[in-house]
């Protein structure tokens, strides 16, 4: 085992940790992380609050707690999103090539060209969650956006979306490349020799033997929608309190920057630490099998 | 080469077609309509004000012909006014503008000055003790939140030791200093914007040099230039050097947008007037002319600039437009 792995491992067992206490936040959580006492507002960390309270008198553990579960739940669901679109594009350009390949690839450098950051705010700035709102009162997929929307707060499904859908388009590159270069080779050849359908060579040979590179790049990614949701709630723009998300803590330590310091550390060193463990264990993927 | 730019240029024009589809359709997703923020909440609007000013926003026309009206105008360089304070969009990007493009280029020569040494230090000997403790640097520095680290900067040195300020460009009594005192100030007020937004880039960016190196330092003519006795400083600066950065002239442009995109947080942090929170502003208050044409410029100005760096790639590598145009 050498060095990156043993870092990729510990990548892993913090993603472990992570997704454990992201789970068990309800019974871990030693206050209600919405609970105000205005009394106790502001205390430093102590044995009774670990990390603290913030201005409203709220534990600071238990909403980080819970902030893990929005955090993981936005990359992981993002990161879906991304792969996705990215994989399905990637694919049919590299695939069929010609014009189609040429609109997709342009579509892919104009994303690339302008700030994600910027796409993402102008998007949030329309105010999908109105609209997808609205979805509830269709037919057939009426139901199903209701219930998505009883479980997820119809602004967070608009921030992973949002999130997923400015990611894809590495992905999308990945796959091209790799897809031009198989399709090429002697098995793949072989199998259309054979008379294997597009559907059959697409699914069977070439994105099984494309998605190493996909893998790697999905696994950063993961660490990287975090990164984005943190920077959304930190501008007010994604998650919205009272619902507690690493980045609007931080929005609300800004505030008290030079009084109450905990409010401002630990949400940082929780975002530190879990993009860290999706980049190590990415880059041990990327060592291990891609080298 | 004239042929070589010429072919680049053109390839530039579907990609600013598809960016201004696409902010002209982002601002078209929005519930309601554009003057509604500026109508609806005035009972004292009438139905003939509202339409008139839909009539001066052109709101009443099928959308192909909106897009096409948009086009022609922005082409034009006219974005509008802004919803805000009725002023011309246009104007206040422009005053805001050189304020961002000062720090970006502030800290892309931070990140350049600081970078490659890293890198070249790191590649001499690949995983060497200096190698090794960069590496764990770098990946510390790919997952910081560049906002936090902003935060703790502003914490620390702003308002724990009082060594450097926390906002603005510039002190309140700048007004009142001389030239030079002027420039130092606003020096002063640089240090912490510039250094966070280049801290993030630059783990990155020294992981690039230092691949490159490694690369360039395997080639057969490094060890020619070894054999013929040349000084090792020689083979790094002279013959490592200049083949090794050549990849990262392109990198300098692909990370362009993030430099930019960086700027809306950067200067949201510490209050610095520029292009980035000019943006978030129009955000926070739906202020789409100003969106839309920020979105746009942004775009553009990460395309002149990839441009720019295609430009230096192919004038330094001469394979490049001798390739491309052998294939034309």
């Amino acid at each position: 085992m050498n060095r990156t792995d043993r870092l990729a491992w510990i990548g892993m067992s913090l993603i472990l940790v992570l997704t454990v206490l992201a789970l068990a936040a309800p019974w871990l959580a030693p206050y209600d992380p919405l609970a105000v006492s205005l009394p106790e507002a502001l205390l430093p960390p102590s044995a009774a609050h670990w990390l603290g309270t913030d201005q409203l008198g709220r534990d600071v553990f238990s909403r980080l707690l819970y902030g893990t579960r929005i955090s993981l739940v936005i990359g992981f669901i993002a990161m879906g999103v991304a792969v996705g679109v990215g994989v399905t594009i990637g694919a049919v350009a590299g695939f069929a090539g010609g014009w189609l390949d040429g609109v997709l690839m342009r579509a892919v450098d104009t994303l690339l060209s302008i700030p994600t950051i910027f796409l993402l705010l102008a998007v949030i700035a329309v105010d999908p969650a109105e609209r997808l709102v609205s979805l509830t009162r269709w037919p057939i997929v009426g139901p199903v956006a209701a219930a998505v929307f009883h479980w997820i707060d119809p602004r967070i499904v608009v921030v992973m979306a949002a999130i997923g859908l400015m990611s894809w388009m590495g992905v999308a590159r990945l796959v091209r490349a790799e897809i031009l270069s198989l399709k090429e080779r002697e098995f793949v050849l072989a199998a259309r020799g054979l008379g294997a359908s597009r559907w059959r060579l697409m699914t069977r040979h070439l994105l099984p033997n494309a998605m190493g590179p996909v893998l790697v790049s999905a696994t950063l990614g993961v660490g990287g929608a975090i990164l984005t949701e943190s920077v959304l709630s930190y501008l007010g723009l994604g998650v919205q309190p009272p619902t507690p998300s690493w980045g609007n803590i931080l929005n609300e330590g800004r505030v008290a920057l030079g009084v109450a310091w905990w409010l401002t550390v630990s949400p940082g060193v929780c975002i530190l630490v879990t993009v860290l463990a999706f980049n190590l264990v990415g880059e041990g993927i990327r060592d291990r099998f891609l080298r | 080469m004239a042929t070589y730019l010429i072919r680049r240029l053109l390839s530039l024009i579907p990609v600013l077609l598809w960016i201004t589809v696409l902010s002209f359709g982002i601002m078209h997703l929005a519930p309601g309509k554009p003057t509604d923020a500026a109508t609806s909440f005035n009972p004292r609007v009438s139905l003939e004000a509202r339409q008139r000013l839909e009539q001066l926003y052109g709101l009443d026309q099928p959308l192909a012909r909106q897009y096409a009206n948009w086009l022609t105008r922005i082409v034009k360089c006219d974005f509008g006014r802004s919803f805000l304070d009725d002023r011309l969009v246009i104007e206040k990007i422009a005053e805001r503008l050189p304020i961002t493009l000062a720090i970006n280029l502030l800290s892309l020569g931070l990140i350049v000055g600081l970078a490659v040494p890293l890198g070249v230090c790191a590649a001499v000997r690949p995983h060497g003790i200096f190698d090794r403790v960069t590496t764990v640097l770098v990946f510390v520095g790919y997952s910081m939140p560049s906002f936090w680290l902003a935060l703790l900067c502003m914490a620390w040195f702003g308002v724990e030791l009082r060594w450097l300020p926390v906002s603005g460009l510039h002190a309140l009594d700048y007004e009142s200093f001389g030239f030079l005192h002027r420039w130092a100030d606003v020096a002063w007020h640089l240090i912490l914007p510039v250094s966070v937004a280049a801290f993030v880039s630059l783990a990155g960016f020294s992981r690039y040099v230092r691949s490159s190196m490694i690369d360039v330092l395997k080639q057969d003519y490094i060890r020619t230039a070894r054999a013929k006795g040349l000084s090792e400083r020689e083979v790094l600066f002279g013959h490592g050097l200049r083949n090794g950065l050549l990849p990262i002239v392109t990198i300098l442009g692909l990370s362009l947008p993030d430099l930019i995109g960086g700027s809306v947080i950067a200067e949201t942090i510490f209050s610095i007037p520029g292009m980035g929170r000019l943006f978030y502003e129009a955000v926070m208050a739906r202020d789409y002319p100003v969106i839309m044409a920020l979105v746009t410029v942004g775009a553009v100005l990460t395309m002149l600039g990839n441009f720019l760096a295609d430009v230096a790639y192919a004038w330094a590598d001469p394979r490049i437009r001798v390739g491309s145009e052998g294939s034309a």
